[in-house]
């Protein structure tokens, strides 16, 4: 049988409204996908967990959909233009709607104003994304079997490239223009409406006479608009009133108020009080009481209040890096921190901002939060320390804190602190550990003093936190206690071993007296299922969907490293590695006849590639530019779209391979984010990770040379 | 084109009006945060959790009663935990072997510190003073905010422990020249053997006794107690029965026989409130626990309301406003108890102490400092009226 060609199919117009169909429903999809992710990060810990857990489970339900798409046409033809019409109508309200029920479910569930351990936040995500993300599954090979009725050799590589289609222009729309200006139910509103008319379109001759076929329609516009209405009202703070609300493309910034105080949350979390007038004192007195006249200082994120109690040092000048252009203003708005004489505020990354200044400084003072994800690890690495002790004058003094503890040192945060001290001691002849309501790193080359009141009443610098509490809070005897516990010897957090990252996952899952343990067990248990079940082929896709978001979490963390974290260009590599298979699969589909030759080819150059990375970031690192990276994503997408088709094809395009190849992909990539995460990258840095994607891919090499072909 | 029944109208009608719902005015959430989340966070028995042998910082129970099977009851807080042979706790310390209950933090502390007594905090005892401070492992709460959550959510072999015999504990506070020992951080009421034996060397050496405690205690082992307790301060986390079940995993009517039974017993003691926004913010649950607290305890003993901020679980909460501490505070005074703090604030004045009759400035607190002292004796300097406390 010839195939048909693309205008014979194109002559169809109810083929095309399905296409059509098919791009807005990857538009809706990833927007509904990426504005998930950002309201499971405002209800959630920010952490690479909770990232990975939701594109895990997003990706697996999505590929158990795929399945089920396939199981329910080889059980029953269901496949009809009617259904294909209900699911995208149900999808068009299924978006906001999870939002919605994200926002509202959270404090139903948990306990408001809690934080939630590993078991519970994983249970939160998958129930509340499967009904999306398994229709989401279910549609794209459903849409396919439609298409099919009508032009039985309309092959799966082509519904895949129409999809990845419309999730290129949806990852690109929302990355460069929605997440700048509008809310989330905004996003889900305009990504949905192409979905809406779309569908309307696949109304038969039939359907257009009956009076109430405009229902289903008019509902899923209500929905959506009425979504929009509730943005405010559904991030109603249970204290205080909601005075500022703003959606940052580094996340949801809102200003609560509650009597006189004024507090900033970021993503959830309260981060600002005009109100925290002792943090505030201990990040300011405690370095800056160790030198006689600071007079240039650089604040690396600020802290409420901070700015009040540097203006007594009465410095030349302040600079104040902070990543999110957004927060600053707010800041001052809200007095949460004081535009003193000499502020200037810088909105960079910071480690952009010591690559490029020739400044000097004399105090750095250092606010980040904890290390728990890849962007916040490398402001405590052997590498940034480096860069910071560069930019110091001779009696320069840095000051950074972590997590402080009561009365007792646990052990992952021993190990913190020892790994940090690690880290930092060989840059500096002193470093000076105070446990105050943070532990405080003080470092110099100059001797250090823990006498901080009495430098201060020498200085004349009036305190009112540290002046009444210090002496009891810091005794002599903490001191001791707390340098008594670090073990020097520690291994050092770096760039490309985020050590630290380990430790604050150790952390996490103590603090909720849990362990990974069973679920690493079931999906060891899952995955060796998956595999003894599957054909070979599929088991190539497989590994090349693991491949492929092992590659982006890796290329996207490497790219902080070296050239810091700037929202434009990670939202770029992600595009990057999306349009990569467009041409990719293109190819693919020319080249497919090759079979597995070009199958375990296409696996040679990814292994290839692999290696060309894990040299350049071992050794050629200061040759790298962004576009090297750019181009590295493209290759890789390229390569891993490439093998969709032929891996199809020698599967014979059935309905039941179709959908084994998509879930294959769906399931491997859902994996690889997961392992490559929070797995390999904090346990085995970097390169070895780069490396065990190597070792998997020889793996999926060798079965891909056992194919035998029927064709 | 065909027409629509009136079915149909009122399926329509009815289909677009409850998408139009949530367009109504009122808010979507509840302000109550009672109503969310899980009721109940009590603890539960670890089964077959014990270790296989004791170790030597093992104490068979104070309090405990033996049932057939060699099962036992652990008799010292109101957790009354029955545990089978091999069993652990609720707090963590206590194990049945083979039909004893045994504590396993005897002598073997976690954390031993030197604080101002002020720190505890215990505004009327022996102001200026230090407090020999010691925890051991565990705890029979479970609250979501708690500070020392390293220790008070362990068990004891998890830790990395000292070892400090009941008489060790009294020679180094004489040596640090500590007039008192604390039993504080974790939750002393589930080291009870260790600390009452230390209790008792150490008032045969005329050193305090401090109990620092949720006050989740059972009336015979606190009698027993209070024989040699000089003073205390109870934490009464709320006055509403259900936020104990969900912030703390506790019940609010044992602490407040604690507190019962501590005045009748002549126990100096302070009450401490941490006012946690969205749950202890509730100007009339304020007001009744003063009633209560007037009508059963009396005006004398000092009340702190001290602030939140974010810890632990609980850390997506702001923390307390400065002006809810102040109001709620001068609520406690107009409501007739005669001194009550403002706590985790610096520099607020109402840190400081004001004679209850002439109002006149009598201690003032910065921090741990005490610059002005204006009582001589247990009187006011200004109006010689006696100020409740040990001074």
């Amino acid at each position: 049988m010839s195939l048909p060609t693309r205008s014979s199919i194109l002559k169809n117009k109810l083929t095309r409204t399905v296409i059509r169909v098919v791009i807005a429903t990857g538009i809706s999809s990833v927007i509904t996908q990426l504005v998930t992710i950002r309201e499971f990060l405002t209800q959630f810990s920010g952490n690479e967990f909770t990232i990975s857990l939701i594109l895990f489970s997003w990706l697996i339900i999505s590929g158990g959909g795929t399945l089920l798409a396939g199981f329910c046409q080889n059980v029953r033809h269901t496949a009809s233009i009617r259904l294909l019409l209900i699911l995208s109508v149900l999808l068009v309200c299924l978006s906001p709607v999870q939002i919605l029920s994200i926002r509202l479910l959270r404090d139903v569930v948990f306990t408001h104003g809690t934080d939630t351990g590993f078991y519970p936040t994983f249970a939160f995500i998958f129930f509340t994304v499967t009904p999306y993300a398994l229709l989401i599954g279910f549609v794209l090979p459903f849409s396919l079997f439609v298409i099919r009725t009508n032009h039985s050799g309309y092959s799966g590589t082509r519904m895949y490239i129409t999809d990845a289609i419309g999730d290129v222009a949806g990852g690109a729309l929302f990355s460069f223009a929605l997440v700048y200006l509008v809310t989330p139910f905004q996003a889900v509103f305009l990504a949905n409406l192409p979905l809406l008319v779309f569908s309307y379109m696949l109304r038969d001759s039939k359907s257009k006479r009956h009076p109430l076929f405009i229902l289903p329609f008019l509902l899923s516009f209500f929905i959506l608009f009425s979504c929009m209405l509730l943005e405010r009202k559904t991030l109603l703070p249970a204290e205080g009133k909601l005075v500022h609300y703003q959606e940052s493309r580094y996340g949801r910034i809102s200003v609560h108020q509650d009597g006189e105080q004024f507090t900033l949350f970021k993503d959830g979390i309260p981060v600002f009080s005009n109100q925290n007038l002792s943090l505030a004192e201990e990040i300011v007195h405690y370095p800056l009481a160790q030198i006689p006249h600071p007079e240039r200082i650089l604040v690396i994120s600020a802290e409420g209040g901070i700015m009040d109690e540097i203006e007594k040092y009465k410095p030349k000048s302040v600079d104040l890096v902070e990543l999110d252009p957004e927060l600053t203003p707010i800041l001052f708005t809200y007095g949460l921190i004081k535009n003193i004489e000499g502020l200037n505020v810088i909105h960079t990354d910071a480690r952009i901002f010591l690559k490029k200044t020739d400044a000097t400084y004399d105090a750095i003072l250092i606010n980040i939060p904890e290390p728990e994800t890849y962007q916040l690890n490398r402001y405590f690495t052997v590498q940034f320390f480096a860069d910071v002790k560069n930019h110091l004058s001779k009696a320069g003094i840095v000051s950074f804190s972590v997590e402080g503890f009561d009365n007792y040192l646990a052990e992952p945060q021993r190990e913190k602190l020892s790994s940090l001290y690690a880290t930092v001691k060989p840059q500096f002849n002193n470093v000076l550990l105070i446990p105050g309501q943070r532990v405080f790193f003080l470092c110099s080359d100059n001797p250090l003093t823990a006498a901080i009141p009495g430098s201060l009443d020498q200085k004349n610098i009036e305190t009112r936190y540290i002046k009444g509490f210090f002496s009891g809070n810091i005794t002599q005897q903490r001191m001791e206690y707390v340098n008594s516990q670090i073990d020097s010897q520690a291994p050092v957090n770096t760039d490309v071993s985020p050590r630290l990252m380990r430790i604050m996952f150790s952390q996490w899952f103590k603090k909720f007296s849990t362990s990974p343990h069973i679920f690493a067990i079931l999906l060891i248990v899952f995955l060796v299922i998956y595999i003894l079940r599957t054909t070979k082929e599929a088991f190539v896709l497989f590994s090349t969907g693991w491949m492929t978001m092992g590659c982006e979490t890796l290329v996207i963390f490497a790219f902080q490293i070296f050239f810091g974290y700037i929202y434009f260009q990670i939202g770029l590599i992600v595009t990057v590695f999306l349009a990569g298979l467009l041409p990719g699969a293109f190819f693919g589909e020319k080249l497919k006849g090759k079979g597995k030759w070009l199958l375990g080819g296409i696996d040679i150059l990814l292994i290839v590639l692999m290696a060309v990375f894990i040299i350049a970031v071992r050794y050629w690192s200061s040759y790298l530019n962004e576009i090297s990276f750019l181009v590295f994503g493209f290759m890789i997408s390229l390569l891993c779209g490439f093998q969709f088709p032929i891996a199809l094809y020698l599967e014979r395009n059935r309905p039941s391979a179709v959908t084994r190849i998509f879930s294959s992909d769906l399931m491997g990539a859902s994996l690889g984010t997961l392992v490559t995460s929070v797995v390999c990258i904090p346990f085995v840095g970097i390169v070895n990770t780069a490396i065990i994607l190597v070792i998997f891919k020889i793996i999926s090499l060798i079965v891909a040379f056992t194919i035998h072909e029927n064709h | 084109m065909k027409t629509i029944n009136r079915r149909q109208f009122l399926y329509l009608s009815a289909a677009i009006a409850s998408t139009a719902l949530p367009l109504r005015p009122s808010p979507i959430r509840s302000h109550s945060c009672l109503a969310m989340g899980s009721q109940d966070i009590r603890g539960k028995i670890f089964k077959g959790d014990a270790p296989k042998t004791l170790w030597k910082w093992s104490k068979e129970g104070f309090s405990y009663k033996k049932l057939p099977d060699k099962k036992v009851v652990c008799g010292i807080c109101p957790n009354r935990c029955l545990l089978s042979p091999g069993d652990r706790s609720v707090c963590r310390s206590k194990v049945n072997m083979d039909g004893t209950l045994y504590s396993l933090t005897y002598g073997n502390p976690c954390s031993v510190n030197v604080d101002p007594i002020e720190k505890k905090p215990l505004y009327h005892f022996k102001p200026r003073s230090n407090a020999f401070s010691i925890a051991a492992a565990g705890c029979n709460f479970r609250c979501l905010n708690c500070q020392n959550w390293e220790i008070s959510q362990a068990k004891p072999e998890e830790l990395n422990n000292v070892e400090l015999f009941p008489a060790d504990v009294v020679n180094s506070a004489v040596h640090s020249g500590s007039k008192s020992i604390a039993y504080t951080y974790s939750e002393a009421i589930t080291f009870f053997e260790y600390m009452i034996d230390t209790a008792r060397i150490a008032r045969q050496n005329h050193i305090f006794n401090l109990l620092i405690s949720n006050g989740y205690i059972n009336t015979s082992p606190l009698l027993e107690l209070c024989k040699v307790l000089d003073a205390a301060n109870i934490n009464l986390k709320s006055y509403e029965d259900a936020i104990y079940r969900k912030l703390n995993g506790g019940r609010l009517q044992p602490v407040l026989n604690t507190l019962k039974t501590l005045h009748e017993q002549g126990v100096h003691f302070e009450i401490t409130t941490l006012v946690v926004p969205g749950y202890i913010d509730n100007v009339d649950m304020i007001k009744q626990m003063c009633g209560w607290i007037l009508e059963n305890v009396g005006p004398d003993h000092p009340l702190h309301f001290t602030r939140f901020t974010p810890q632990y679980k609980l850390n997506r909460l702001p923390p307390t406003p400065v002006s809810t501490l102040a109001q709620f505070r001068n609520l406690a005074v107009k409501e007739g108890i005669h001194y009550v703090y403002v706590g985790n604030f610096p520099l607020h004045e109402g840190a400081n102490t004001y004679c209850h009759h002439c109002h006149k400035l009598l201690i003032e607190r910065q921090g741990y400092d005490i610059p002005v002292y204006n009582i001589n004796g247990n009187r006011c300097k200004f109006c010689n009226t006696v100020i409740p406390g040990k001074w």
